[in-house]
């Protein structure tokens, strides 16, 4: 599993890229998707077949989120209509990072990887999403996910 | 028994961080003077103790004192170079300069890859952090003693 080092690591990296290339974002994302696959089959070579969205979602807000971050996330939000709406106070990416408006503008870069793992977790559960984040006040983040299709 | 100012410099003399919370008096020269008057003399009693020590030194230059304040010293082994000043009522301040480079700087400023090292730090988390971690020690008091 990929510990909290290795994250701080790929925080540098990101900042690197960044300077050189603005489209970096797209290719955080897809690093991430990557990412994301490989630790899915990991976490669930053991566990059941999911029965429905919800137990997927349960899945990576709870199993999978505490695994990659050791810690939980705070809340969980649904329409009922495909999006959910994950929160999580003390992203761990984002936590030595600032605890208010400082950095505000470039937290959404450090959000790219995080993101492409989660959807690259729920392209191997079956599930097509989007996935993107928001961040109003560090070291809290939104990661919203819509289902672009019913689980088969 | 308090705290006056502390002062973290890098290994090339860059001032990277300053804050004080008690100091009465001023040194009557510009910020950047200090701060390379402070650099300078660390470097200089550094140099001199080490070579007149009459034994073999272990760990060097640590702090000084004067008849109103003490000056603690500590430096990494990366050549982060963190000062405090305090009243003498205070003992050996060691452990609690590590633990402002290991738990603060470390944290807040290294792990930040929006912090470039070399440079002033800009985290407003880092200076809250510090200022907590300061005012929470137990010989730091608002009122200098």
């Amino acid at each position: 599993v990929a510990g909290l080092a290795v994250f701080n690591r790929k925080m540098s990296v990101i900042h690197f890229f960044l300077k050189e290339n603005g489209r970096c974002i797209t290719r955080l994302e897809n690093m991430g998707f990557r990412v994301g696959q490989g630790l899915i089959e990991r976490f669930t070579k053991d566990t059941a077949r999911f029965k429905d969205e919800l137990d997927v979602m349960k899945f990576i807000c709870k199993d999978f989120w505490t695994s990659v971050f050791k810690k939980q996330i705070d809340n969980l939000r649904t329409n009922h209509q495909g999006i959910y709406v994950l929160q999580d106070n003390k992203f761990r990416l984002l936590t030595q990072m600032s605890a208010g408006k400082q950095y505000l503008e470039h937290a959404p870069r450090y959000l790219a990887f995080t993101c492409g793992m989660v959807r690259g977790g729920l392209s191997n559960l079956g599930v097509k999403s989007i996935v993107t984040a928001e961040v109003s006040v560090m070291p809290a983040c939104k990661v919203k996910f819509g289902f672009l299709q019913k689980l088969k | 028994m308090t705290v006056y100012n502390l002062y973290i410099f890098d290994r090339n003399g860059t001032c990277l961080h300053y804050s004080e919370w008690n100091r009465k008096k001023q040194a009557g020269i510009s910020k950047d003077e200090e701060f390379k008057l402070m650099y300078g003399m660390l470097f200089s009693i550094r140099s001199f103790v080490s070579k007149m020590s009459p034994l073999d030194m272990k760990d060097g230059f640590l702090a000084f004192q004067t008849s109103k304040y003490k000056l603690h010293y500590y430096e990494t082994p990366t050549g982060l170079k963190i000062v405090m000043n305090t009243d003498l009522g205070v003992p050996n301040c060691r452990e609690i300069l590590h633990q402002i480079y290991s738990t603060l700087f470390v944290e807040y400023v290294v792990k930040n890859p929006l912090c470039s090292m070399n440079e002033p730090i800009q985290s407003e988390l880092f200076c809250t952090k510090l200022d907590g971690f300061i005012r929470s020690l137990p010989f730091f008091s608002a009122r200098a003693g």
